[in-house]
């Protein structure tokens, strides 16, 4: 049996959850850019799924632009991430607690 | 050959002028980068071109004000109405102040800044494009060019852990929310099976409602709501601001409470008051705009109350004023509702000026404080906190005297730009009648009052304060000093005379995209 519509949309809303709870509960900051990548690729998921639906390759072409966007942020996030590492010794975002109320 | 997909391809409606003014401001961009990599540490050359870049990006947008310019093109891609004009004009004036505050940052902390340039450059294209973008594909890449590109700056110190932190939760959190925002925008599509504004409002309206799935539709925007909740920092999406605020270099944390804020408001506008409108008839329609408009209310109402109050208890001046630019997303947001909300087109259109014009005054305002901070804050931003500014009142009375007044506008005091900002926004939420709106009013100004607490502190703190250190008065610099002179006139010519601005913004003519779709 050919999947349809909404099994591809649960599975690309169960990936999200696991991204989001992944990024409320991680502490490493890879980890929890990792998650954000997950959810990222949820939505492709889910813009490739409606793009089959509708016969249309607007979604398809979304989905180029969101790796291409996704790229530049793993660029520029594992730079902050490495600059933060030198001057604390730790990617624990619970290092990062200089700044309190 | 596959006949059917040539017959399916549109053909490309590739319209160069309308977006003149956005390629001006990223080729001087690259011209400041490739400059810097021949070049290297010519800071006033840099600078020079990147404010020589954005004039001419305004004197083009200025020229388009009126011109015979399409309302869309790009096959619909780029919207030209008054609502992309009069925001680009809030970005192009945060972007050539930030230049201009930055100088004295900039030879400070020996910055490359070549690339704060070229970024700052970037960031204000993405700004651009945000406003103008009439699909959501464009309004994404805006938000994540200017995104990206406001991540390096707020970590631009690089030796310093505060500076660090700042930069990484802000990424942190601010992917986060992008991806939020981002499905979203899947969700929509996946309810109208379209990307473009002007079509998803079509399908909406169209009588017998051919909407696939209501249920994604309502799931999309709320989705939405969270994405650009974070950008404009509305509670309870706030808890990223007053950190990434405090730790960034303080010109750009003068930029980020002023720029990405407006940009973020004006996708935000296109996206749910022109994109998901409500139509009469239409049950989904109405069910997706009560939805909407009654969670922004009950938001801003929380945005007003938390941003107030947390901004009474901080010491440090950076973090005030973080919590303040929370507070006034918050009565920027009823005049967003008041849009949301408006019976007519024209009541809409004037309600979407409010908004764009809150956010000039507010941008004047801001950058007019942001400055003396930078001045104030000497290397690493030691100084700034509210005990450093202790009795400097008569001693630089210029550098005092101009920061009252800045506080006084950012209060809301009449005769300054401030309180034409906030009579308009809530003269343009009351206009609605409703009854909810009008609660947020209330909430709005008793919410300006309390604010009077923390901003009146500070003019406390410089005049009547015993000052214990010694007091050494910095040099006004001819950047620093040009702007205040702009940022002092601004904010008395916002607050006196600016019935012919508010007119432009709201001329009839925002409306253009819709009606010519029609």
């Amino acid at each position: 049996m050919e999947p349809n519509l909404a099994s591809y949309l649960a599975l690309s809303g169960i990936l999200f959850t696991i991204g989001c709870v992944g990024v409320i509960f991680k502490r490493n900051a890879i980890g929890m850019f990792m998650c954000i990548e997950l959810m990222l690729n949820a939505v492709n998921l889910t813009f490739v799924a409606f793009s089959r639906y509708y016969a249309d390759t607007t979604g398809q072409l979304f989905v180029f632009m969101v790796m291409a966007v996704a790229a530049c942020e793993a660029a520029v996030g594992l730079g902050i991430i490495i600059s933060f590492f030198r001057n604390s010794q730790s990617v624990d975002v619970d290092d990062a607690s200089l700044m309190k109320n | 050959m596959n006949m059917f997909l040539f017959a399916e391809l549109t053909v490309p409606d590739p319209n160069v002028s309308v977006i003149l003014p956005e390629m001006i401001v990223a080729v001087a961009g690259v011209i400041v980068m490739l400059y810097d990599s021949f070049f290297p540490k010519q800071r006033a050359v840099s600078g020079a071109i990147a404010i020589i870049g954005l004039a001419l990006s305004a004197v083009v947008l200025a020229t388009m004000w009126g011109g015979n310019v399409p309302a869309t093109s790009w096959n619909g891609m780029i919207a030209h109405d008054n609502l992309r004009l009069s925001f680009s004009f809030v970005f192009l004036f945060v972007s050539a102040m930030t230049v201009l505050i930055s100088t004295v940052w900039v030879e400070r902390e020996n910055v490359p800044a070549g690339e704060y340039h070229a970024l700052l450059l970037f960031a204000t294209f993405g700004m651009m494009m945000m406003s103008a973008g009439n699909d959501l594909v464009i309004i994404f890449l805006g938000l994540e060019t200017l995104s990206i590109a406001t991540y390096v700056m707020a970590g631009l110190r690089r030796a310093d852990l505060k500076s660090n932190e700042s930069a990484m939760k802000y990424f942190i959190l601010g992917s986060f929310a992008s991806a939020f925002l981002l499905y979203g925008m899947a969700l929509i599509y996946g309810a109208t099976g379209s990307t473009n504004l002007t079509e998803i409002a079509g399908k909406i309206a169209a009588p017998n409602f051919p909407v696939n799935f209501p249920a994604l539709l309502l799931a999309g925007g709320a989705m939405m709501v969270i994405g650009f909740g974070f950008k404009i920092a509305m509670a309870p999406f706030h808890i990223w601001t007053p950190d990434v605020y405090e730790g960034a270099p303080t010109p750009v944390t003068a930029f980020m409470a002023a720029g990405p804020k407006a940009a973020a408001f004006a996708s935000f506008l296109r996206v749910f008051v022109l994109g998901l409108p409500l139509v009469a008839g239409v049950q989904a329609s109405g069910y997706l705009h009560e939805s909407w408009t009654t969670a922004l209310a009950v938001m801003a109402m929380v945005t007003i109350i938390v941003g107030n109050v947390a901004a009474i208890m901080q010491d440090n001046v950076k973090r005030m004023l973080a919590y303040s630019s929370i507070a006034h997303a918050g009565y920027a947001l009823v005049g967003f509702i008041g849009a949301g909300m408006a019976k007519t087109d024209q009541a809409r259109d004037e309600a979407i000026a409010s908004v764009a014009f809150y956010m000039l005054t507010y941008a004047v305002t801001n950058m007019g404080a942001f400055a003396i901070v930078t001045l104030l804050s000497q290397k690493n931003d030691r100084r700034t906190q509210f005990e450093d500014y202790n009795g400097i009142g008569f001693k630089s009375p210029l550098l005092a005297f101009s920061l009252s007044l800045f506080m006084l506008s950012l209060f809301g005091l009449p005769l300054t730009a401030g309180f034409m900002g906030k009579i308009l926004v809530f003269s343009s939420a009351l206009g609605s009648g409703n009854l909810l709106v009008t609660a947020l009013v209330v909430v709005a100004v008793i919410g300006s009052a309390i604010s009077a607490y923390y901003y009146l502190r500070m003019i406390v703190v410089m005049f009547f304060r015993e000052r214990t250190t010694e007091w050494i008065a910095p040099k006004i610099t001819t950047a620093i000093g040009a702007v205040l002179v702009i940022a002092v006139i601004g904010v008395f010519y916002l607050g006196l005379f600016s019935d012919g601005l508010i007119q432009r913004f709201s001329r009839p003519g925002a409306a253009v995209i819709t009606k010519a779709e029609k």
